[in-house]
This record gives C-alpha cells, structure tokens and sequence, in this order.
C-alpha cells in the first residue's frame, strides 16, 4: 500500500494545483474534500453534491479519479476499504508535504 | 548541494537561498527557494515595481476607463504600449494614457489639486468615458497626497462618474506582486459587489487571471460560449469596470493565473462562498483538463467534450507538426512566476520539450512549490535571477530557446539565442488549442531560423556565410 500511496501522491503532486492553494486552510480544505470526493468516486458510491464547494471538489476529483483509473491499473483490484487506505494514507502524504512540513513562510498568513 | 551558489554570487552568498537545482527523488520539503522577499543588495534584480504590478499588469487591462497615474510623466510612459492586450472597442486602453504630470512644485507644495485638475480634464477630453482608475505613484505617495478624497469630491461634483484608486508607490513591497496585491484586495473591499449583472444563463463564471495578452480572452470566451456559459467577468481581459463590479455573482471562480489574481478569488470565497477551480489555460492537454472541470462543475460535460472535440480536431494534426521538430530541444523560461509552472510541464507533454533553467522575477515560494513539484531533475530554479547568473546559467546548460521578457531578451539575443517574448508572446494568443499550436511555431520558427547565427557573424570576413546567404560576390568584401 505505500508503494501505492506514494504513486498517487507523486501523481497528484505533478497534476493538481488544488493542493497548492495560498493559505493552509485552503490547502487542507482541498485535500479532504478533493480526496474523500476521489474514494466516493473510486468506490462507486452515492454522490451528494449539496453546496458550491461540493461541486468544486468533485469537478477536481472526477477528474483526479479518471487520471488514477487510466495510469494505475492496480486500482480495479482494490476493495472498497483498500480505496480508503489508499484516500487517507495519500491525504496524509499530501498534507504533510504542502502543509506540515512545507516550507512556505505564507502559508499561515491570516490574511490574504 | 541543491541549493546552489553561482560563481558571480561569491561576494553575496545569501543568493544561494534562492537558487535550487532539482535532484532525484527530493521534494519541496527539503529544500524551497526563498522568494518574495527584498532583493540582496549586489543582485541587478529585473523585477518592477508595485505600480507596474498594480497598472502594467491588471488595471490598465480594462477597455473602458481613464487610467490615470498621478506622478512624474515618466511613470505613465513606462507602463504603455510594452503589453499587447486588445480589446473589442478598437483598444481604447492602448491608445491613450494620462498622467497627472506632477513637477517639482508639486512636491513642495502638494500634488492633489494638480490631480484634480487633471482628473476633471480627462473626463472632459473623453466625455463618453465615465469609470476611472487612479494609480498613486513613488513621488505622490511620499508627499503624503490623499488622492481617495480628491476622488471622493470628483465623484460628487460630476455624478456620473466612479473612479477607483489604487495605492501602489513602486516603493511598496519587493517586486511587482505587491500591485498585484493591492489592487486585487482594494477592488474587492470598494467595488465588488456595487452593481448587479444582468444574467443570460444559469451558469456563470469569472475568469480569474487572464489578461487578453494577444487575445488569448477571445479564445477562451469561444469555448465557454459554446457551453452556454456566462462570463460575468474576466479578471481583466476586454472586461469593462462595471462588469469587474459584478465578480460577486458568478457561481464558480476559474482561476489562471493564481499569483497575480489568486487573492480575490480567495477573497469572493471567503465573502460570497464562490468556490476557487485553478486549472492551466496554457497547454494542449491542459486545456482539455480545465474545459472538462468546469464541465463537470456544471454539470455540462457533454458541451465540454463537444468544445473539445472540435478544437482538438482542428488543431493536433498541427501541433504534431510542431512536436516532431521541437521535440528534445532544451529551453528556458525567465518570466515573472506562474508561466513556468503553467509552461514546464506542458511543454514537455505537449511538445517534448526539456525545460533546463526556469527563473521567477516575483513568484512566491506557492509558485516555486508548484513548479518543483512540475519540474524535471536537473533543473536550475531561480528566484529573481540576476544578469550575471543568467550569463553563469548559460555557460552551464545548453538552451535552444528562451522564453522571457523584453529586458532579459535584449541580453540573450545579444548572445544569439533565440528568444520568445514570454509576457506579452511574438505571434498570439498562446491560450486555448489554437495557442498551444501559435507558441509552438513562434518556437520553431526562433529555434529554426538562420538569423540566430548570422546575427553573429561579422560581414566584413570573406567566408561568412552571410554572403552566400545573400547572394552577393564576396570579392566584394575586398573594395570594404
């Protein structure tokens, strides 16, 4: 599974700007909505999209999950609570290198 | 050591902060250029100032405003004319320019009844213009002028009139993004939200940081148009004042260019819940991807796909083309911050291209960490390079290509590298399906085009190939 983790991080981590916004709510915003958006998709589950954010978050993780289907093929052999691991171990992955550890001084600017 | 110190830098070692050449299997938790901070006095940094970021970049976009700078003249020739974004009603931005012309006597004595005077001539001059921005400048921001009141007394005394005041002495800050900053924050705490739209669909959109350079907004525009999608406003590409006004009631906030313009699109999310979409407007496959989201946002995937479809089908064989003859050629980008995150990437996939160096005048570490993570090993990533360490790179690398601006353009063309304008492009738009393939022949067309080297050869020698070339009988050479 971590092999895998870090595939879908390094993908995510060339794709998406998303996990790249300006402040370190934003960032960790994203990365939970996008990512538990990502393993609804994956796992074929009912999507309720109930606010504009919601739609925000599964127009990226739609598009994320189609890009994991097409280049990681192992992805059809996990089950459902392998989707999971692989959606929190990867939201782990991406908040400690965009937020914990990142180095950028800005990310906790209270202000825009 | 990935943090590298240039030779030229020896005297100034803190440049070694700013200075990061990517190595196998590292992230940006290690090692992230310093940036966005004063530039280290020694370095001949090329960056502008707060109110070439806040005019040159962003309000001078706008198509029907008076664009007054209150200072010296010389503050208005500066940001004119050196940007090429049209507009639909015959470039009324590019046209003209205003200037509060402030003199010596100003400065001793105060500047704001000279703005005044010059504020109610303009508006008389152009009686047909209503809306107005105010830049402040070094000199009238230092005597202490308070130009909001001048303009407050304007707006009385005429009625008709709405005028925006942008505090933006170049002074201010460390490079041009603190204009970006201020005008950005300004018009959202004193214009969004002032006026209504009105509205022609149930989908609508701002356009966030894409200026129209070369009409790369007409490009996008037609896409979004063929989705039945309304653009209440791009931030600020052939937009009107009024239009920027209504930002507040768009559904979804499509960002391009996230350094210039990433803070009111963080800001109309915090006020209004508008979400935030960052997607690469730049870029044959890019596109695709952004058209899909905003597809899918709306539920309007099928109209995405049909956009998609047609464009791709008008423009691959093209790219193609390009890509057999680009493909392993190495470039540089030198350009303020966000380009080389959106480019680098694209141009290796779309394109085969190897970008080799990449220097940001003013990006941020955010732009730095999205351009490593896009980045290939090996690459040189520079934050506010300076002259010498641009000489340094190219004694290091091989490049066919550079894309930059005018001032580093000059340099290399004087070097007889190809260079490509990458502000305000050689043969646009750059954006869309159509300017993917636009960037790829102005970069063939630069990497293939004899000029380069006999630029570099001196015609006073009989076996220079410029005779040949020319025609001409190299005995001529003689009678010299």
């Amino acid at each position: 599974m971590k092999e895998k983790i870090e595939e879908v991080t390094a993908l995510i981590q060339e794709q998406c700007l998303w996990q790249f916004f300006s402040r370190s709510w934003d960032r960790e915003e994203n990365i939970e909505g996008i990512m538990t958006m990502t393993g609804k998709i994956l796992n074929g589950d009912k999507i309720n999209l109930v606010t504009p954010v919601d739609k925000a978050f599964y127009s990226d993780a739609k598009f994320l999950a189609a890009d994991i289907q097409k280049k990681m093929p192992w992805i059809s052999e996990l089950d459902k609570s392998g989707i999971l691991e692989l959606v929190e171990g990867v939201k782990n992955r991406l908040l400690y290198i965009t937020v914990k550890k990142s180095r950028n001084c800005e990310l906790n600017l209270s202000n825009y | 050591m990935p943090l590298k110190l240039f030779c030229c830098d020896e005297c100034i070692p803190e440049r070694q902060n700013h200075v990061y050449v990517k190595e196998e299997g590292e992230d940006t938790t290690q090692f992230l250029p310093l940036s966005n901070i004063e530039t280290i006095p020694g370095s001949l940094s090329e960056r502008g100032c707060s109110y070439c970021g806040a005019k040159l970049v962003i309000g001078g976009v706008i198509k029907d405003c008076i664009q007054m700078i209150h200072g010296p003249v010389g503050c208005a020739y500066d940001t004119w004319h050196t940007k090429r974004y049209p507009s639909d009603n015959d470039n009324f931005q590019l046209k003209y320019i205003w200037s509060s012309d402030t003199k010596e006597k100003h400065i001793i004595f105060g500047a704001e009844k000279q703005l005044k005077k010059a504020i109610k001539e303009a508006f008389k001059e152009f009686p047909e213009i209503k809306r107005m921005f105010v830049y402040t400048t070094c000199t009238t921001a230092l005597i202490g002028d308070n130009p909001k009141a001048v303009c407050r007394e304007i707006e009385e005394e005429l009625g008709d009139v709405d005028i925006f005041v942008v505090e933006c002495p170049g002074f201010a800050g460390v490079s041009q993004s603190k204009g970006h900053h201020e005008l950005n924050i300004g018009w959202m705490r004193d214009k969004v939200g002032t006026l209504e739209p009105e509205i022609t669909s149930k989908y609508t959109i701002n356009v966030i940081g894409d200026y129209n350079i070369q009409g790369d907004t007409y490009v996008l525009q037609k896409y979004l148009d063929k989705m039945g999608i309304q653009v209440i406003a791009h931030f600020t590409g052939n937009v009107t004042y009024d239009q920027l006004r209504c930002m507040h009631r768009a559904k979804l906030n499509v960002v391009n260019c996230a350094r210039s313009a990433g803070y009111i699109a963080n800001e109309l999310k915090r006020v209004y819940d508008i979400p935030r979409m960052d997607v690469d407007t730049w870029g044959f496959e890019y596109v695709k991807v952004a058209l899909r989201k905003i597809g899918a946002f709306f539920g309007l995937e099928d109209k995405a796909e049909e956009v998609i479809s047609e464009e791709v089908a008008k423009y691959e064989g093209k790219l193609a083309w390009y890509k057999e003859r680009l493909k392993g050629k190495q470039i540089c980008i030198w350009t303020g911050g966000p380009r080389l995150w959106h480019w680098t990437k694209a141009l290796e996939d779309d394109l085969g291209m190897e970008v080799v160096a990449m220097s940001s005048k003013f990006g941020h570490q955010e732009d730095f960490e999205k351009v490593i993570a896009r980045g290939r090993v090996g690459t040189i990533y520079i934050d506010d390079g300076n002259e010498l360490e641009f000489f340094e790179v190219l004694e290091s690398i091989h490049t066919d290509l550079i894309l930059t601006g005018p001032r580093v353009g000059d340099l290399v063309k004087k070097l007889h590298i190809p260079y490509i304008n990458g502000h305000a492009y050689h043969n646009g738009p750059y954006m869309g399906f159509e300017g993917a393939v636009n960037m790829a022949r102005d970069m063939y067309n630069a990497i293939y085009s004899p000029m380069w080297s006999l630029a570099g050869k001196d015609p006073r020698v009989v076996d220079s190939p410029m005779w040949s070339l020319a025609g001409k009988d190299p005995s001529v050479v003689q009678e010299l």
